[in-house]
């Protein structure tokens, strides 16, 4: 109750080509868990936690995975002996106002394509196909109406004192 | 007949001093129960957003709220004392119309039983805004007090001594103020 | 109060494990705690930022945080056991865990432990620790609450109780006075 969490929700999923098996991660499934934080007050920046299980129609597993937001890329941490990985940043409470973010991840192979183009003038890296993406729905790090409740009360007895030392006043003329 | 006039004769000045210093029980159980009222109210801010526990405090605030209610019906009676006059000439002119209305028809009555009749009720109606308007007064100013004192003044001390100060100023200021004409 | 918010600004120095060569991976880290106050039962975030000084990439990884006894914290999202392959020289990597202290008090935050392995050619890990954000102090929620809640019910409610109060006096007041008012102004 005390804290907001997130939507979460599966990913879009992307079919790779039948030929480029190996070490490309097949028809992943993703469960991911997502927190962002929703109390300004509380933290001097806004952090967002993304945690998952992947699994790989191929049976990959231990993938080297690197996550993409709005240009900049993480290494994706994995949780040892198990099909979890996280992937968590914080940046400034303004910078991340709500709404719904989109998170791309790359295996090494999408993630070297990534760079080349990022790196590039002429590639647009919005071309490079990710392995899948999650969505971030961020509701925003409200920083409380604390202030506005006391000073709302405050204001209100003025008024209602002012009105009344009118009519006084007005009695005493 | 002075319907007009804006002064009140003598007699009329004296009886309605006489009316205003002797507060009658039933107006005087009004003020203490209304202050009463009034002086526990704080108590809920105080339990709900200052986390006070209300049993463990129970005896501070059985005290203070007392205290608080004597400030509070001083004050009270300060202010009902200032306006009453005030009042009274203020409604005279159309309390006496309104009596003379009624006892239009009248012809046996004779002239000094309407004169008082007229004072009775000018009496009667001054002491009623009076009263009213002086509880209404301060009791908007209290709680004026009591939430600026609390929340923004004191709000840094503990919420024991903040109570205690909170209520202490407010009912004492509105003591003080109550004795100024203003 | 004000230990807890210097809790947040304390980056502390950060610790490092000196390592033979340029060429070599080195890390540095750090422990911060975002949070500007900890409170009983709020979201205490915890960030971790791990930087790669040496000359070559450090390999497996590995970061345990065991700072935080399950009777005193639970975790909210986040994972205090985390791996990243390799981390490639020159740049940082960044975790997050979020708990949720479940006792108010003082409670003193240590390192956390990293593991990495230095280069290609070692086999050995190499150990190193994050810096320790220091001793802070858990509010307990009431004062919290005290301090930060809204209240708005509370203060509705408040308004309700002093309606009467206010009210009733001044509508008693305002009919005698306009009754009398209209009698002056109809016959004036």
């Amino acid at each position: 109750m005390d804290s907001i969490f997130f939507l979460s929700f599966v990913a879009v999923l992307i079919t790779f080509p039948v030929f480029c098996t190996g070490d490309t991660c097949l028809s992943p499934v993703v469960t991911p868990q997502v927190y962002s934080t929703s109390e300004a007050s509380l933290t001097s920046e806004t952090a967002v936690i993304i945690e998952f299980s992947l699994t790989c129609k191929n049976h990959l597993k231990d993938l080297n995975l690197y996550a993409d937001f709005n240009g900049k890329t993480f290494p994706v941490s994995r949780v040892q002996e198990t099909n979890r990985y996280q992937v968590s940043w914080s940046e400034a409470h303004k910078k991340l106002p709500s709404g719904k973010y989109a998170v791309q991840f790359f295996d090494e192979e999408g993630y070297t394509n990534l760079r080349k183009a990022q790196r590039s003038t002429e590639d647009d890296a919005s071309n490079i196909k990710s392995l899948f993406t999650i969505d971030v729905t961020h509701q925003g790090a409200t920083s409380g109406a604390w202030v506005q409740t006391e000073f709302i009360a405050v204001s209100v007895s003025f008024l209602i004192w002012y009105l009344a030392y009118n009519t006084r006043c007005k009695l005493q003329k | 007949m002075a319907g007009g006039s804006k002064k009140l004769t003598k007699k009329e000045e004296l009886l309605l001093q006489d009316f205003s210093r002797n507060v009658s029980t039933k107006s005087s159980a009004l003020f203490y129960g209304n202050a009463f009222i009034v002086s526990a109210i704080p108590i809920w801010l105080f339990w709900r957003i200052h986390q006070m526990d209300p049993y463990q405090s129970m005896i501070l605030f059985g005290i203070v709220t007392l205290v608080c209610t004597y400030l509070i019906a001083y004050a009270y009676k300060n202010v009902k004392f200032l306006l009453k006059h005030k009042i009274a000439l203020k409604r005279s002119e159309a309390v006496t119309r309104e009596v003379m209305r009624k006892v239009a028809d009248d012809k046996k009555m004779a002239k000094q039983e309407k004169d008082e009749r007229i004072l009775w009720k000018k009496n009667e109606v001054a002491d009623y805004e009076a009263t009213t308007f002086s509880i209404f007064y301060n009791n908007a100013l209290f709680l004026l007090f009591i939430v600026l004192m609390s929340f923004y003044i004191l709000r840094s001390l503990s919420p024991a001594v903040n109570y205690t100060a909170s209520m202490a100023t407010a009912g004492g200021l509105l003591a003080l103020f109550s004795t100024s004409s203003k | 109060m004000q230990s807890t918010a210097c809790l947040a600004v304390l980056l502390g120095l950060v610790c490092f494990v000196a390592s033979a060569g340029n060429e070599n991976a080195r890390l540095l880290a750090s422990k911060t705690i975002l949070n500007n106050f900890l409170v009983e039962g709020k979201d205490l975030t915890v960030e971790y930022n791990i930087y790669n000084v040496g000359g070559s990439a450090a390999i497996s990884v590995q970061l345990a945080d065991a700072s935080f006894p399950e009777t005193d914290f639970e975790v909210v999202r986040g994972n205090t056991n985390v791996k990243w392959a390799r981390i490639a020289p020159g740049s940082n990597v960044s975790h997050i865990v979020v708990l949720r202290p479940l006792k108010s008090g003082y409670f003193n935050f240590t390192s956390a432990d990293i593991s990495y392995v230095a280069s290609e050619q070692s086999e050995e890990p190499q150990m190193a620790y994050t810096s320790s954000p220091g001793e802070g102090g858990i509010m307990n929620y009431k004062d919290y609450d005290r301090k930060f809640s809204p209240h708005v019910l509370d203060w509705a409610a408040f308004g309700v109780m002093t309606l009467p109060s206010l009210g009733i006096p001044f509508l008693l007041w305002y009919s005698s006075k306009s009754k009398y008012e209209q009698i002056k102004t109809k016959s004036g």
